[in-house]
């Protein structure tokens, strides 16, 4: 509302009426003048840079010790996207794409739980201090984290230790460098992005809303499914986002607790710029790393109207006097 | 919300076991949320040469740190670069924020995609985005400037604290009726007034949060500052990052617990100034997760 008010005065004092006889007329700024230096960097730095990589994929490489690749028109073409969905490569996008999907429902399902009991359950009075303790390890630097869990999860570390002990395992289990490893890495990594959104949905659902439920005679699991879950699902989309997404184009974690065995697109595609040098064909696997984020995006959108009608289906209440 | 407890019969509370349920998964989550920290700060303390293999407690990781000089300057260039790209970031970040929530129209949507798309983007695309772009501009363009390992790290810190610090402004000032900026001009306030004794001060819980937010987040990038920084500009976690590949050293451990107090410490600040200016947790957590 503060917003309607706000263009309402402003149309009225930025677009003064041109009077007919009038010799002085201000020059008004443009309602954007004070983001053009935000402009200006996103533009410089984000929108040029990245519109570079679309260009560099098009075009190839001039020998092996050059980095820069030849972008001439007269040399555009798809190669470097056929070598880089080469089978060489093609495994390794597919890995990514499951690792991905897997980590992404695996932080859903268990941040689910924990977001809705701090955000309902727990006292009010220590939910800061509940909050904070998720914001602590999603705050603690990314590579730090992940080099905790190569201390845990190294053959003589923690986790092996305790199967031994236990009697589970006879000899160390090597979790480290393996596609495991990497999937625990991720979850752990990603989960605060999952959780945190889960808590603000949550959190601001109005108590009077179960409470009518209840009162209209649902009993505490029919309120959960109908009510409650159905107003955190806003959350649940921006969480599987915050978590998707990034963890598409994860670099990090794959190369610490990867190795060649959990490698992932990220780690192809900063392979191909650091150490291949070959600009032009990492160019290529990230547009193709971007393409594969967007149709797994559009898929999982397609499935979930698919799933939203199906449930709306089932749920609609007939009442014969709703048509009058 | 509850009012059960001026119930004046006592009689044995039947035990909820769902409540019961999801208070030990949560006890569960937090153990596991915190399980590497607390291992990484274990380790700091490890006396052995291989920080996997645990010897025995001592300081020899902060001594190994002080004896050092690369560790020492790879942080004065994290803490050169975070403060030099917050200060960028907190100013043009918080003018896009006064002119979103104060001028929208048309371009407003324009914009908040162009934000949107610049905190979604996996950080590896802007990386190797950002590293051509540099060479382009400072070799191919001699715009020698960009040569310099500092201005590539902070400029490239900038871009995305920018659009955090964007956003924060923009829901605060969104979230104030214009009605008391209209007043001041009302009362004769020149627009210069205006926007120091009223609009200031209202924002300024942003822009504080805003700025350190971008400090810390400067202060922990590593995928971009990996692919951009030059020999001599090494931020920490680049070194922590070259380090890991080579050879697991316990003062990598080290230099990990004390850049993860000065995290707590700035994220606290936030945290803080955030409820003065009398947002929710929840509030703050939207703020902190960048999905406010």
């Amino acid at each position: 509302m503060a917003m309607d008010t706000a263009e309402a005065v402003d149309t009225g004092s930025a677009a003064p009426s041109p009077r007919p006889g009038g010799s002085k007329r201000r020059i008004q700024a443009p309602k954007y003048a004070l983001a053009i230096p935000a402009w200006t960097l996103f533009i410089l730095f984000f929108a040029l840079p990245v519109g570079l990589v679309l260009l560099y994929s098009l075009g190839e490489q001039v020998s092996a010790f050059v980095q820069k690749p030849n972008v001439s028109p007269s040399v555009w073409s798809f190669d470097n996207f056929g070598k880089a969905i080469d089978p060489a490569y093609m495994p390794i996008f597919w890995r990514t794409l499951k690792i991905a999907t897997i980590g992404t429902f695996i932080c859903l399902i268990i941040s689910l739980p924990f977001a809705y009991w701090m955000a309902t359950k727990a006292s009010p009075r220590w939910r800061g201090v509940l909050l904070g303790l998720v914001l602590v390890p999603f705050w603690t630097n990314f590579l730090v984290r992940t080099i905790g869990w190569q201390i845990i999860l190294a053959p003589n570390g923690l986790v092996s230790g305790w199967l031994q002990d236990l009697g589970l395992r006879d000899a160390p289990l090597a979790l480290l460098y393996t596609q495991s490893g990497v999937q625990l890495g991720v979850v752990y990594n990603y989960l605060p992005l999952m959780i945190l959104p889960l808590y603000v949905a949550f959190e601001r659902i109005d108590p009077a809303l179960t409470e009518a439920s209840k009162d209209l005679g649902a009993n505490r699991f029919k309120t959960f499914v109908q009510v409650t879950m159905p107003l955190a699902v806003p959350g649940a989309i921006a969480g599987m986002l915050l978590v998707f997404i990034p963890l598409m184009g994860d670099y990090i974690t794959p190369s610490i607790l990867g190795g060649s065995a959990g490698s992932m697109a990220g780690t192809l595609v900063a392979e191909q710029f650091l150490t291949t040098f070959n600009w032009s064909k990492g160019a290529a696997m990230a547009v193709i790393m971007i393409g594969f984020i967007l149709g797994a995006l559009l898929v999982f959108a397609i499935l979930g109207l698919l799933l939203r009608t199906i449930l709306r289906g089932r749920r609609r209440v007939r009442l014969p006097e709703a048509s009058a | 919300m509850s009012t059960a407890t001026t119930t004046p019969v006592v009689h044995r509370k039947k035990v909820d076991w769902t409540k019961q349920a999801l208070r030990a998964w949560a006890v569960l989550m937090y153990l596991f949320l915190f399980l590497p920290i607390l291992w990484i700060v274990a380790f700091s303390f490890n006396t052995g040469r291989l920080l996997t293999v645990w010897n025995g407690f001592g300081f020899e990781g902060y001594q190994a740190l002080f004896n050092n000089p690369a560790p020492r300057e790879a942080v004065v260039v994290s803490l050169i670069v975070g403060v030099l790209s917050a200060i960028i970031a907190t100013v043009l970040g918080s003018l896009a924020g006064v002119a979103l929530a104060r001028r929208p129209g048309k371009w407003t949507i324009v914009f908040l995609v162009f934000v949107a798309l610049i905190l979604v983007t996996p950080e590896i695309v802007d990386a190797i985005a950002l590293l051509p772009w540099y060479v382009q501009l400072g070799q191919g363009w001699n715009l020698t400037i960009f040569n310099n390992g500092y201005v590539r790290l902070i400029v490239s810190h900038a871009i995305f604290s920018t659009a955090v610090v964007t956003l924060i402004v923009r829901a605060r000032l969104s979230g104030i009726d214009e009605a008391l900026e209209e007043a001041a001009s009302d009362l004769y306030a020149t627009p210069t007034k205006r926007f120091t004794q009223i609009t200031f001060p209202l924002m300024l819980p942003a822009v504080l949060a805003g700025g350190l937010l971008a400090f810390t987040l400067s202060l922990d990038n590593t995928v971009i500052s990996s692919f951009v920084s030059i020999q001599g500009t090494t931020p920490w976690p680049v070194y922590v990052f070259a380090s890991v590949k080579t050879s697991l050293r316990p003062d990598i451990a080290s230099i990990s617990t004390l850049m993860f107090i000065l995290t707590v410490l700035a994220i606290s600040l936030v945290a803080v100034v955030l409820k003065r200016g009398g947002d929710s947790s929840g509030d703050i957590a939207a703020t902190m997760t960048g999905t406010g």
